[in-house]
């Protein structure tokens, strides 16, 4: 069949649903069907799943012209979706393509909530198309005879690649594909991703840099034009509206409307808890929509996961609270209306869920922002902006991230075994690890072979062998099991899963939460109250509680941080405080008795202006920077500062930081002006100041957390299978004092580092803001008391970091552990 | 202040900044929960913990028992971590070169057999009673006995102002007990919760600190997350 033949097929059967393929569809069905590699950008709702799927189906009827009669067996594509929740819907597109050209091709799912029934039954035979999460691709390359598998395999789709670009699991997406470029000889890479800053690296990172399949390749961009309206929900009672908070229940009145005059509405939060709040205080104040809306997020049992989303689909839900969870894919045309409750700290993810409402092409999409606190009216102000001028950012690709690597080689080792030499060169072209060194990857087999870099007497390490030929291998089943289990926990806190003692799953949550609760304690789960009964392997068993609670479930998730795009519409935002009203936009204007507050305990700082305030509570010495530059620049730049500060004198501080500014607290005072005379705001050793600093805080150890998991040097056990670990607990902590004192030059150690600079810190971003503060003029204000600014610094109790110059004796002298009395 | 005296019911005790207890009277040293073979455990299953660490747990006992040449060596239970690996060899070796009595009173993670202790001349029991005193390896109250334990691995938070904490092992002691602190690397700790008139004293490098106690009003405790 000629290709003129197969577009003819792929027009018709978009004539048959009154639809028009676009220009980016046919674009990418030719460059595919001409054998090229591609990146995709294109919005969700844009019709991008046919843009891929149709050359796939037309590939393999070019190929078998007999299709409608004989169907040949076996593996065609794989599409990766990073959300389980997304499957569904990508299934059924590609169904509806499939049966509709009769081509007798079948359609599998294949993740973490697949059962081992279906899992068997995949094993004996495969999908032809297969839809699935990228650790379950990792497991499927640590079964048996996987090359056979992919063999014949033309396509490897991944969708949202936008989204796993900054992530490990990106990471193990570039490993993946470098194997299966080398075992299925007609594979096609395609990735899809919404617009980001960096959409160029982005297909180098799918494609690997300087690679056949790279030269090879396209960029189709879909410019596909939507129009996003944003509204801000501003207080009516500016006055009084707090200064602080994150939970923007003082607001809950005005979101009612909103949700009352709109057929579906999204009311999109920034975690999981505040989710559950949300749903709750909800019900609370209007019984009347009991039945009418519903939660949905990450931790929340599949069963009703879907039963919201058919519902959303169904119509026959007025508003669904959610998280992240929704951000993606999932067509839910209904939605009307989006409500964004808090900063989203970042214009592309804004954006992303404004997308969600009129979501079809040439809709209008209409996002609510719904600020939780009065300084956040800034950020709403500056969202604005950015949605009018196209901001967005870019997704930094990892590097060099060692634990990854090492799980991809046990993952190799207990399928079918690797032979070094042939790995190393397919890992070598990957962007993750382009710079591979030789002895860099010597470290690691030995590292994997021997657990160290020299063989030592009374050893008994065990993980991998080599066999005679060179192969390594693991022979080990016990290895072998707790390494598939490992691959597919996500990374995160232990996870315990949430049951009804009389069975029922209800969902997963974290053990910090539970391993504050007591017997008979009620706390409120996936929208219910639950009378904690007790934990029994990994297995939380609870009963439902008629009881009132205020204990909300909780998990830990990292925060968000400004990004470099928005930190910067930030701040020229709120230098248009000293705009002519005219001049100043509404969100602004509402603030207007804030920055008078603030004027008259301090000053409301203009772009050439730094400002630092200084005041005493009986908390202690507070000392507050405000470089606007987002949190984690301020996580490194209070650390960094608070060294450079300590070596003045021997002095302890706890830090806190937010997206404007951080803060020094201490129980003594710092001497600000020799702060300024010292000039500590200089770039000059900020690398090995900050490496110093590290030291003296704990973000590298949170760093190795997952580096050790992911690794697996840590068993976290499976949440849904008590499987036996006996004696195997331990935890990163223990594990990252132990490498310090013994193995510093350990490389997964070492990685904690890196990471913390390049991903926590954003080095490089923390060098431009530094610049820029040399340019400005350093305002020192002796306040009497705590301003308008400072004010949700001073009061987050949560996420601080210790920094310390002085003798451990000195500092416990001052120091006393605490009676608590009820 | 390497180490630092009390005394019980008219006894002398002597706490170690290594976490070990000496009991004057009885010229005996006791220690819990070493949890030898740990390390090496978790290579033997693939987890590659630096073996460096290993002897560290030895030296320290060393030290120890330098600094006190007891006449009794009381290990309160959990010397093994789990089943029997290569650091069983250099634990005969050790023995061998220790002139102190050695008992163990056997914890949960006792799981090598007696008989193997034994060979070494080793006693092992469940629990000991001296005088008014019982030695076990889990914390317990019996009648009018002062009871010695481990198990529990102590450890305290210390505040103080300006926001600051800091975590330490401790010996965790009350009107009828004494929890020791764990004695091995790579062991770990759980934070306790003063209660009223209880003593601790925390660990520091290489001192022995009593902790003053300050009373507060329970802060509301909230996350966000």
């Amino acid at each position: 069949m000629t290709r003129e033949e197969l577009y003819r097929i792929a027009e018709t059967w978009f004539q048959q649903q009154n639809w028009k393929p676009f220009k980016f569809q046919k674009e990418t069905w030719k460059a595919f069907l001409q054998g090229k590699h591609g990146l995709l950008n294109a919005p969700t709702g844009s019709g991008k799943t046919y843009a891929l799927w149709f050359p796939i189906v037309l590939n393999y009827i070019k190929k078998n012209p007999d299709y409608k009669t004989k169907h040949k067996k076996g593996l065609k594509a794989v599409w990766i979706t990073p959300l389980r929740a997304l499957s569904e819907e990508i299934r059924q597109s590609a169904e509806r393509v499939t049966i509709d050209l009769d081509t007798q091709m079948t359609v599998g799912i294949r993740t973490g909530d697949t059962s081992a029934k279906a899992r068997l039954a995949m094993k004996k035979q495969m999908p032809d198309l297969l839809i699935t999460t990228p650790e379950s691709l990792q497991l499927l390359l640590a079964s048996k005879g996987y090359d056979k598998i992919f063999k014949d395999c033309t396509a490897i789709v991944v969708d949202e690649w936008h989204e796993l670009l900054g992530t490990k699991r990106g990471v193990q997406m570039e490993l993946a594909i470098s194997r299966l470029k080398s075992i299925s000889k007609q594979l096609r890479i395609w990735g899809i991703s919404a617009t980001i800053g960096n959409l160029d690296q982005a297909r180098n990172v799918l494609l690997g840099p300087q690679t056949k399949a790279l030269e090879n390749s396209v960029m189709i961009k879909a410019n596909v034009k939507k129009k996003i309206t944003v509204k801000s929900i501003i207080p009516k009672k500016m006055e009084t509206f707090p200064w602080r908070g994150h939970l923007g229940l003082r607001l809950l009145e005005d979101v009612i409307p909103i949700i009352k005059n709109s057929k579906t509405t999204l009311l999109f939060t920034n975690t999981r808890s505040q989710c559950e709040i949300w749903f709750q205080k909800i019900l609370e104040k209007h019984p009347e929509l009991a039945g009418e809306i519903a939660m949905h997020h990450g931790s929340i049992n599949k069963e009703t996961r879907s039963w919201v989303e058919q519902a959303i689909r169904n119509e026959s839900l007025k508003a669904v609270v959610c998280t992240s969870s929704l951000d993606l894919g999932v067509d839910f045309a209904p939605v009307e209306t989006v409500v964004q409750i808090g900063g989203p700290k970042g214009v592309a993810r804004f954006l992303q869920r404004a997308g969600r409402s009129g979501h079809r092409p040439g809709k209008e999409s209409v996002i609510y922002f719904m600020p939780t606190h009065a300084i956040e009216l800034i950020e709403a102000s500056a969202l604005q902006k950015a949605v009018k001028q196209n901001t967005v950012e870019d997704r930094i690709p990892y590097l060099n991230s060692w634990d990854v690597l090492l799980q991809y080689m046990t993952t190799l080792a207990i399928s079918d075994g690797f032979y070094p030499d042939e790995i190393y060169k397919e890992v070598s072209q990957t962007f993750c690890y382009q710079t591979l060194t030789k002895d860099q990857w010597q470290w690691l087999l030995n590292f994997l072979v021997m657990g160290s870099q020299s063989l030592q007497s009374y050893d008994e390490y065990k993980k991998l062998t080599i066999e005679e030929d060179g192969k390594f291998k693991v022979n080990d089943r016990g290895v072998a099991m707790r390494h598939r289990f490992q691959i597919g926990t996500i990374v995160g806190d232990t996870n315990l899963t949430v049951r009804y003692q009389k069975g029922g799953y209800i969902g997963s949550i974290e053990e910090f939460f539970i391993s504050k609760l007591n017997r008979g304690d009620v706390f409120t789960f996936a929208g219910r109250n639950l009378e904690f009964i007790r934990i029994k392997g990994m297995q939380v068993h609870v009963r439902n509680s008629t009881k009132k609670t205020n204990r909300i479930s909780s998990w830990m998730g990292s925060r968000l941080t400004l990004s470099a795009q928005m930190s910067e519409l930030l701040r020229v935002e709120l230098y248009s405080s000293y705009n002519d009203k005219k001049d100043q936009s509404k969100e602004i204007r509402s603030l207007a008795h804030i920055f008078e507050r603030q004027r008259r305990e301090s000053i409301v700082p203009k772009p050439n202006e730094f400002l630092i305030e200084t005041f005493k509570t009986r908390e202690g010495y507070h000392h507050i920077f405000y470089p606007f530059e987002g949190r984690f620049v301020h996580e490194a730049m209070g650390s960094l500062l608070g060294y450079r500060i300590s070596l003045l004198s021997p002095i302890t501080f706890s830090l806190a930081f937010n997206d404007y500014g951080f803060e020094l607290l201490s129980d003594k005072p710092i001497n600000m002006q020799q702060v300024i005379d010292n000039d500590l705001f200089t770039t000059d050793y900020l690398l090995d100041d900050l490496q110093k600093s590290l030291n003296a805080t704990e973000m590298a150890r949170r760093k190795f957390r997952d580096i050790a998991i992911i690794s697996g040097m840590v068993f976290t056990g499976y949440p849904n299978k008590a499987i036996k670990m006996k004696h195997l607990q331990s935890n990163s902590q223990l594990l990252f004092e132990v490498f310090r004192d013994y193995e510093p030059e350990n490389l997964l150690f070492q990685q904690a580092f890196t990471e913390t600079f390049q991903h926590q810190l954003e080095e490089g971003r923390l060098r431009l803001s530094m610049l820029r503060i040399a340019t400005q003029e350093i305002v020192w204000k002796q306040c009497q008391k705590a301003t308008p600014f400072s004010f949700p610094l001073i009061t987050d109790r949560l996420s601080r970091e210790k920094l310390s110059s002085e003798k451990w004796e000195d500092r416990i002298k001052r120091m006393a552990a605490l009676l608590m009395k009820k | 202040m390497s180490t630092k005296s009390i005394q019980i019911r008219n006894q002398n005790f002597i706490m170690h900044y290594s976490g070990a207890l000496y009991w004057n009277e009885k010229s005996s040293l006791l220690i819990s929960d070493v949890h030898l073979g740990k390390i090496s455990h978790f290579r033997k299953f693939g987890a590659a913990v630096p073996q460096a660490a290993i002897h560290k747990n030895f030296q320290t006992m060393d030290t120890a028992i330098d600094f006190f040449k007891p006449k009794t060596l009381i290990f309160m239970g959990d010397l093994f971590h789990s089943s029997l690996n290569n650091e069983w060899d250099i634990f005969e070796d050790w023995v061998r070169l220790i002139a102190a009595e050695i008992i163990l009173i056997s914890g949960n993670h006792d799981i090598i057999s007696p008989l193997k202790y034994e060979a070494l001349g080793i006693k092992v029991i469940s629990e000991l009673i001296l005088d008014t005193f019982l030695l076990t390896h889990h914390p317990e109250e019996r009648d009018e006995l002062f009871n010695f334990s481990g198990h529990i691995h102590p450890a305290i938070r210390l505040s103080g102002v300006g926001r600051q904490t800091v975590r330490l092992p401790c010996f965790y002691k009350t009107k009828s007990q004494i929890i020791l602190p764990a004695f091995g690397e790579f062991t770990g700790s759980h934070t306790m919760h003063p209660i009223e008139e209880c003593e601790i004293f925390a660990l520091l490098g290489d001192a022995v600190l009593p902790v003053p106690i300050k009373e507060v009003k329970q802060k509301r405790y909230f996350r966000n997350s």
